[in-house]
């Protein structure tokens, strides 16, 4: 926002005051926020004496990058499975949601069906349900159709996102007619203007709901901890959780495997970031 | 070779049947995998349910008079108000703040909106973890106390003193730091629609920039944001169990404090009790109130008309 | 409709190939297993071990089962709890080990009968574990080791303050607080404050007990309101640790010199000898009052057979090869790694390790003034009860007369429940 010419002196002053103000805040509140990022590199590349020590020390005297070496040597925890695990969940995740969410997203805006406002709030319906209030009978569903430990039990219950199929709604109902009635004039079908004319022209909505959908699938904890029993189905949230629940805690060692596992999400984050913010101006997520 | 109740149920163009190519694999999934395991703990809930599944052992509605009962169960359900009445204006001040700030910035802010969103990445395992051992720990070495030890205060046990109850503070600041950046992108998608003409019209007008301009223009102009913040901080906010979980519970259990429903019914019913009809009781109850609640803000919020 | 038939074959071949992974990771165990081509497959559950080598141990142990395919998890997290919803289903573990199994589990059919598996060894049993582990008369776990927790105190820091080894309630409350400095906090009883670890702890160091043998409540007495209410002053004295980055179980708030006392595991003696050398003792919990003993709970993790195990005689032949039968594999799992007593009279009476010294004096506690810390009777939900009446009493100040009230109230309404089902 700019603020207009103004002849007063006094108010120049007055904003150049409050905006060193606010630069001054804003430097403090990112400092705050990136405190427990310190955290991590300074805890997880310490020793487990400079940790404890009674003095504070900002940053270990000797930076002791074999813990990360100590970490995936480690044979109690199958860290480098642990990560490949929750790469392909997390991937396969995004993509099934992606397909079926957009898929009802656009049935629900854009075909006409006599019945589609039931079926829609039979969607929205679950928007509120907390899965820790289902999760025992989720839980027997699920082995009963023999998917504990297997990639099948950890991924498909968790393609149905309430969530993502309203967003989806909501922004194919802003998506522009025109470019569909063109597609129609061509004598294109629904399914194929779909994937001709609608998906193209909505990639940052795709690109901020997937990203949205791929930090879940990689931070979700309870559901990958019940269903993926064998060690070797183990995701990374799981793998770290041995070392707060194990009898002894190995601080250095927790923090190694904490940072180690927000690395591959930061990059993701970081690279796709615009993207993010490109598609909420446009997913009506906020209209 | 169609007859016409097959034509009808294809409907125009087979636009029925396309309808449910596009919704019905979506449907099917949510409906094998949200209700009817939600059928299923209603069933449950009428059951004397300890440690099965398929109980024999019909009860009626003992279970949810013993809920409701139960000093433990209501005294969570408080609990989880008042966080709720807590972290969502919190979090929608801090929130709509940063957006303020970080739009009005003319350099690095790039570099400002990623530091306050990188928290979003993490997860409650890893944020909980920081929190607990590295910066509200009990003892020397942790970050807080250090802080406050040079300025020759006392060690603070921050999750084990309940009085004053500090645990409220760690519970809260995770939960902010964790949230405050997505919503930040919200807002500040929601600003950057706000037309400059707005503004200039009123600059003509005499408002003074600020406080003025903020609630004349700035803040009716969210109004579509705000609305959608809220709602997507109250769902939250119901949800709230991996924080609670992973910074007060420990190997024998949680504490009586600090202890949302989600929380106290996880441990009734998946916990050693394993009490699934009680539990079930409880969630039924839970999400009878989640329900009214939702119904009575989309009401407030003008919510649920068909918007085509 | 060449375009959306290739989408469809897309998604198709997607699916095929999500199937193929997903078998792919659900049958990789990462076992050879070419020796047992064709055995049944028995799937043995640990919950995870802190003391290096555990793991290695138990596996080394399954595999040399001849007549089963046994293929062992080992399971990080709240394991009652993964245990008790994997129970339910049909592709839970066939042998598990179990703290209980609880009443409601033996109740509910989930285990199996183990009681003829001992035959003759059962008098070489610890008879307070086995105890905890039968109902009915029936053996439903079959006890692996004993654990205990104990009292470790700083012997320089007491000698520093002046103080005697504390052998009463008061001296421990007199101690901790004279042995708060600034730096250093008296007593560590975990992060709680205490309710969870201590549990009936105290109640028996007055002389009382959670369930009596005949089955009823145990600490309907004044004694037990003037005991856990005396737990109070730790807290109001701020003696104790509270918020340290690891809990009770593990010893390093002790060993750093955050605390000079501390409550834990027997199994955390091999960590605090090595940091401490001789510079510690253990002790039971303080007796208190006139009909007061000292008080060592004593527990065991007992294998047992879920009820839904598709190879019952293989499952149950397993257990009692393991856990009856070679002995030295029981003395190995105690012994080598944490440390733990022997569920069995003969092999606790010979190792040398539990002879002389700190351990020595563990051992002895356990024998002399040991109670099972949860009684079969004691179900979890009279334990959440208590343990949280006992919380608000210890951090709360509440009144622990009013507060013990309603515990009674519900472990009695607890214990009808349990005695209507039988």
């Amino acid at each position: 926002m700019r603020t207009p010419e103004n002849p007063r002196d006094m108010r120049d002053a007055l904003v150049g005051v409050g905006r060193a103000v606010r630069l001054v805040l804003l430097i403090a509140l990112a400092l705050l926020f990136l405190i427990p990022f310190y955290l991590l590199v300074r805890n997880g590349l310490s020793s487990e004496a400079d940790i404890t020590s009674p003095g504070w020390t900002f940053f270990p005297s000797e930076l002791h990058w074999s813990n990360i070496r100590e970490l995936f040597d480690d044979p109690n925890v199958p860290m480098a499975h642990a990560l490949l695990n929750s790469s392909l969940i997390a991937v396969l995740t995004t993509v099934g949601t992606l397909l079926l969410a957009s898929l009802a997203g656009y049935g629900l805006a854009r075909i006409p069906y006599a019945y589609a406002d039931v079926v829609f709030y039979w969607i929205l319906g679950t928007l509120m349900v907390p899965a820790a209030v289902t999760f025992v009978p989720s839980f027997v569903l699920v082995s009963s159709l023999g998917w504990v430990s297997t990639l099948r039990g950890l991924v498909v219950p968790t393609l149905f996102s309430a969530v993502a199929a309203f967003i989806f709604r909501q922004y194919f109902l802003g998506f522009p007619r025109e470019l569909e009635d063109a597609a129609r004039v061509d004598g294109l079908g629904y399914w194929r203007t779909y994937w001709r004319v609608v998906v193209p022209n909505s990639r940052p909505v795709f690109a901020a709901v997937g990203t949205i959908v791929f930090i879940g699938a990689w931070n979700s904890f309870l559901w990958p901890l019940v269903i993926g029993q064998d060690r070797d189905a183990w995701t990374v949230q799981v793998a770290l959780s041995t070392f707060t629940t194990a009898q002894t805690v190995n601080i250095h060692e927790l923090f190694v495997a904490a940072a180690v596992s927000i690395v591959p999400l930061l990059v993701v984050f970081l690279v796709l970031q615009r993207y993010i913010v490109a598609g909420v101006e446009r997913t009506g997520i906020d209209d | 070779m169609r007859g016409p109740f097959i034509r009808r149920l294809l409907g125009p163009q087979n636009r029925h049947l396309w309808f449910w190519i596009f919704v019905g694999p979506f449907v099917l999934g949510l409906t094998l995998f949200t209700y009817v395991p939600l059928a299923w703990s209603a069933y449950l809930s009428f059951f004397d349910a300890h440690n099965t599944v398929s109980p024999t052992d019909f009860v009626g509605f003992d279970n949810y008079t013993a809920m409701l009962g139960d000093d433990a169960f209501t005294d969570s359900l408080v609990t989880f108000l008042v966080f709720t009445a807590f972290i969502v204006p919190a979090t929608y001040v801090l929130s709509l703040g940063l957006a303020l700030m970080v739009n009005r910035l003319r350099w690095a802010q790039a570099f400002f909106r990623s530091v306050f969103f990188l928290p979003v990445a993490c997860s409650y395992v890893v944020a909980a973890l920081i929190w607990k051992i590295s910066i509200f720990n009990g003892v020397r070495f942790g970050l807080a106390n250090t802080v406050l030890g040079w300025f020759g205060a006392d060690q603070t046990a921050w999750l084990s003193s309940t009085d004053p109850p500090w645990y409220w503070l760690v519970i809260v600041t995770v939960r902010l730091w964790l949230q405050a950046g997505f919503y930040m992108v919200l807002f500040l998608a929601g600003l950057q629609r706000i037309s400059p003409r707005l503004y200039e019209a009123a600059a003509v007008d005499g408002a003074r920039p600020g406080w003025q301009v903020f609630r004349h223009i700035t803040f009716p102009q969210l109004r579509a944001t705000s609305v959608a913040v809220v709602l997507l901080l109250v769902i939250n906010a119901f949800q709230a169990f991996d924080e609670f979980y992973n910074l007060l519970s420990d190997s024998r259990g949680y504490p009586p404090y600090a202890r949302p429903p989600l929380v106290y019914l996880y441990y009734t019913a998946l916990g050693q009790e394993q009490n699934l009809g009680l539990g079930s009781a409880g969630a039924v109850i839970l999400a009878l109130i989640i329900a009214v609640v939702t119904v009575v803000q989309a009401r407030w919020f003008g919510l649920g008309r068909k918007e085509d | 409709m060449s375009m959306s038939r290739r989408r469809l074959l897309g998604a198709g071949g997607g699916l095929a190939l999500t199937g193929a992974l997903a078998s792919a990771c659900g049958s990789n165990t990462g076992r050879g297993g070419d020796d047992h081509a064709g055995q049944p497959v028995i799937e043995q559950w640990y919950h995870q071990y802190g003391e290096p080598g555990t793991e290695q141990a138990v596996r080394r142990y399954a595999d040399a089962f001849e007549q089963a395919n046994v293929r062992v998890q080992w399971r990080p997290g709240n394991y009652d709890q993964q245990t008790a919803a994997a129970l339910l289903t049909d592709s839970g573990p066939d042998v598990f080990e179990a703290s209980g199994p609880t009443l409601d589990q033996i109740q509910g059919g989930q285990v199996v009968d183990l009681t003829e598996l001992l035959s003759e060894a059962k008098d070489d049993f610890n008879q307070a574990v086995l105890e905890q582990k039968t109902y009915q008369g029936k053996v439903w776990g079959i006890p692996q080791v004993i654990d205990t927790q104990l009292l470790y105190y700083r012997k320089s820091l007491l000698e520093d303050a002046g103080l005697e080894p504390p052998r009463t309630l008061d001296a421990l409350i007199d101690a901790a607080k004279k042995l708060t400095t600034k730096e250093v906090k008296g007593l560590f009883l975990g992060n709680d404050g205490g309710p969870g670890v201590l549990a009936g702890t105290p109640l028996n160091a007055a002389g009382l007990s959670l369930v009596t043998e005949d089955g009823k409540v145990g600490f309907d007495d004044p004694a037990a309101a003037r005991t856990l209410g005396k737990l109070h002053q730790l807290y109001a004295e701020k003696s104790l640790l509270l918020g340290a980055p690891s809990d009770w179980s593990d010893p390093a708030a002790f060993t750093q010199g955050l605390t000079a006392m501390q409550w834990s595991g027997l199994w955390a003696l091999p960590q605090v000898q090595k940091a401490l050398g001789d510079d510690f003792g253990v002790l039971p919990f303080p007796q208190d009052g006139p009909d007061g003993k000292p008080a060592v709970p004593v527990g065991a993790y007992g294998a047992a057979v879920s009820a839904k195990t598709k190879h019952k005689a293989e499952a149950k032949a397993y257990v009692k090869w393991l856990w009856v039968d070679r002995t030295e594999y029981q003395e190995d799992f105690a012994l080598r790694y944490g440390f733990h007593i022997p569920a069995r009279i003969s092999l606790a009476r010979k190792a040398a390790k539990l002879r002389s010294g700190a351990a020595g004096e563990a051992a002895r506690y356990a024998t002399d003034y040991g109670h099972v810390s949860e009684p079969l009777l004691w179900t979890a939900a009279s334990k959440t009860d208590y343990q949280d009446a006992l919380s608000r009493i210890i951090k709360g100040g509440a009144n622990p007369d009013r507060e013990l009230r309603s515990v009674i109230r519900k472990a009695e309404a607890e214990l009808r429940r349990v005695k209507k089902k039988s």
